[in-house]
């Protein structure tokens, strides 16, 4: 028995639409009969079967060479399990980078030193520096000139509030533990290791509730000179670690839950549009 | 149809009104802002892609209100913004700070982000340059990287900012290309001091000063207000508002004529210089009154 060649040949909007899976079912089942029984249609459709397979392959060495190089920060995001869209919004931060935790590493690591060596005078410098390391953060992790491409940033969809916590969070993050390894280093109670956690969670949460209305840059600095008031003057009263003792914890746990109600209910206008340029 | 429509916008920076009872309504198209240093251009643009809030009046862009939460994310997802003067985080390579951009403007799935910020640098003609460090790019290169961000999911508004600012004449011919075709399905609205690329781009153009709009029409009607006053002559005449020597030896003299003299075709630069002198004029009336 003979099969019969056909007089006809399917188009290429048709035979596209067979490779794509767009016909519907009765018409795809009637293109597939003809295209086995016609070597015209057969070979037309291995050859654009050929372009879709080079295409795509084309398109996955395209995406393999042009894909960005992440840097050392975001493979080292990525294999803490954060996405890769998370860890290139973070590298994107100066304080996410190595100069900067460079520099916090160095500014605690003195701090470390002296407590060392010079007993109440370095565990108050290094209660001093502590704290302020991830206020710092903060304020340059969100502050006017923290990513030269606010002005666009600002404009995109994603929220504003979000890209805050995401970044706040990763500053705090990569600045606790360097503190806690000098922290490790200090003479004295085993607590102090930990114990300037919390006016560092205090400070940061503080900065955050005052920036709406003073800038990022401007919380931090009023946060900061609070903080080494304090600390001087307990420091020369050779009393270092009263700021971090009980009530000082406790003090520090309430600012930080009223700070943090206020950021919670001010979530809104880290979004708006600036009203000075 | 109205894509923009700013009604009473007022903006005061301390004493200076930046903006003052602006009025303007945005279209599919492309719409060129002229204007001086200081005369508002930038934070009008600013206030329609919501990077900046107006003191007084009502913006709206495709109906949404952008004081409300909602409005600003709905237009911001079709929005293409450029802004005048822009820097690029440290690192980035040029596919790097576009796909950054790319994320920020919800693009999740990776495979289609990548694929559109290799179309939007192709388009600008940054397709082999995509591994390259931004701050190893020249100052042309980069505001193309910036003009590609803009670019991002074919948005439906795009506000630039002095696009052609920094480019060279090839360039900011293929620009006009890919400009003029976005705003096939777009409203584009751009700031410039270059009176040729309104020319060549702009069916509409607005020219502020002082923070208000002086004229606000199509290009030929601008270049027509200057029928009649601008002349050649072999010298500067004591008459003209603006007077240069030409290429020919001729000076081309742009004011009030006197009776006599060869009078030249107009050009939209000529146009925008007189109207903007016309206005200097009128403020040292109304201080001398």
């Amino acid at each position: 028995m003979t099969i019969p060649r056909p007089d006809w040949h399917a188009d290429e909007p048709a035979l596209r639409g067979l490779l794509d899976g767009t016909v519907g079912p009765v018409f795809a089942a009637s293109l597939e009969s003809h295209v086995m029984r016609c070597g015209t249609c057969r070979d037309q459709l291995n050859l654009m079967a050929y372009d879709e397979t080079l295409e795509r392959t084309w398109s996955a060495i395209r995406t393999t060479v042009q894909a960005p190089e992440p840097t050392w920060l975001e493979r080292f995001l990525r294999s803490c399990g954060l996405s890769e869209e998370t860890g290139r919004l973070l590298a994107a931060v100066p304080a996410m980078r190595g100069a900067w935790l460079l520099g916090v590493a160095v500014a605690l690591g003195f701090a470390g030193l002296a407590a060392v060596f010079s007993g109440d005078l370095g565990t108050g410098l290094f209660l001093l520096v502590a704290p302020l390391a991830p206020v710092a953060g903060v304020a340059a992790a969100f502050g006017g000139d923290a990513d030269p491409a606010q002005e666009m940033v600002v404009t995109t969809p994603y929220s504003a509030t979000r890209l805050l916590l995401l970044r706040t969070a990763a500053v705090l993050a990569t600045c606790a533990p360097i503190a806690m390894l000098v922290g490790l280093a200090l003479p004295g109670p085993d607590w102090l290791t930990i114990a300037w956690l919390t006016p560092a969670a205090a400070g940061a949460t503080v900065t955050l509730a005052l920036a709406p209305r003073f800038g990022f840059t401007n919380a931090a600095v009023a946060v900061g000179a609070v903080w080494s008031v304090l600390t001087v003057g307990t420091t020369q009263a050779h009393h270092p670690t009263l700021l971090v003792g009980s009530v000082g914890q406790l003090v520090c746990v309430v600012l930080a839950a009223i700070a943090g109600a206020l950021v919670v209910s001010q979530f809104r206008s880290f979004d708006l549009p600036r009203r000075q340029p | 149809m109205s894509s923009a429509r700013l009604t009473g916008i007022g903006k005061r920076y301390g004493r200076h009104h930046a903006l003052q009872s602006v009025d303007l309504d945005l279209s599919p198209g492309v719409t060129g802002l002229l204007g001086p240093n200081g005369a508002g251009k930038t934070t009008l643009l600013r206030i329609i892609a919501t990077a900046l809030a107006a003191d007084q009046g009502q913006v709206r862009v495709f109906g949404h209100d952008p004081t409300t939460a909602r409005g600003r994310v709905e237009i911001r997802r079709n929005l293409g913004y450029l802004p005048q003067e822009a820097g690029f985080p440290r690192g980035f390579t040029t596919f790097g700070f576009v796909d950054y951009l790319a994320i920020l403007k919800e693009w999740t799935d990776r495979d289609s982000r990548h694929a559109e910020v290799r179309r939007v640098l192709a388009d600008v003609d940054l397709g082999d340059l995509t591994t390259k460090r931004v701050q190893a790019l020249s100052g042309g290169q980069r505001r193309r990287v910036l003009v590609a961000q803009a670019l991002i999911g074919r948005p439906q508004l795009l506000v630039l900012d002095e696009p052609t600012n920094g480019l060279d004449p090839a360039q900011r011919a293929r620009l006009r290309d890919i400009l003029s075709t976005a705003a096939q399905t777009a409203t584009l609205v751009l700031s410039t001091h270059q009176t040729e690329d309104v020319a060549a781009l702009c069916e509409r153009v607005v020219v502020l000063d002082g923070g208000r709009i002086h004229f606000d029409g199509s290009v030929a009607e601008l270049v027509a207000s200057a029928a009649g006053r601008v002349w050649l002559a072999g010298e500067r005449h004591a008459r003209a508002r603006h007077a240069w020597r030409t290429g020919t030896g001729l000076w081309r003299n742009v004011g009030d004529p006197p009776p006599d003299v060869e009078l030249a075709e107009p050009t939209l630069e000529d146009a925008y210089l007189l109207l903007v002198g016309d206005h200097a004029v009128e403020l040292e009336m109304e201080a001398v009154s």
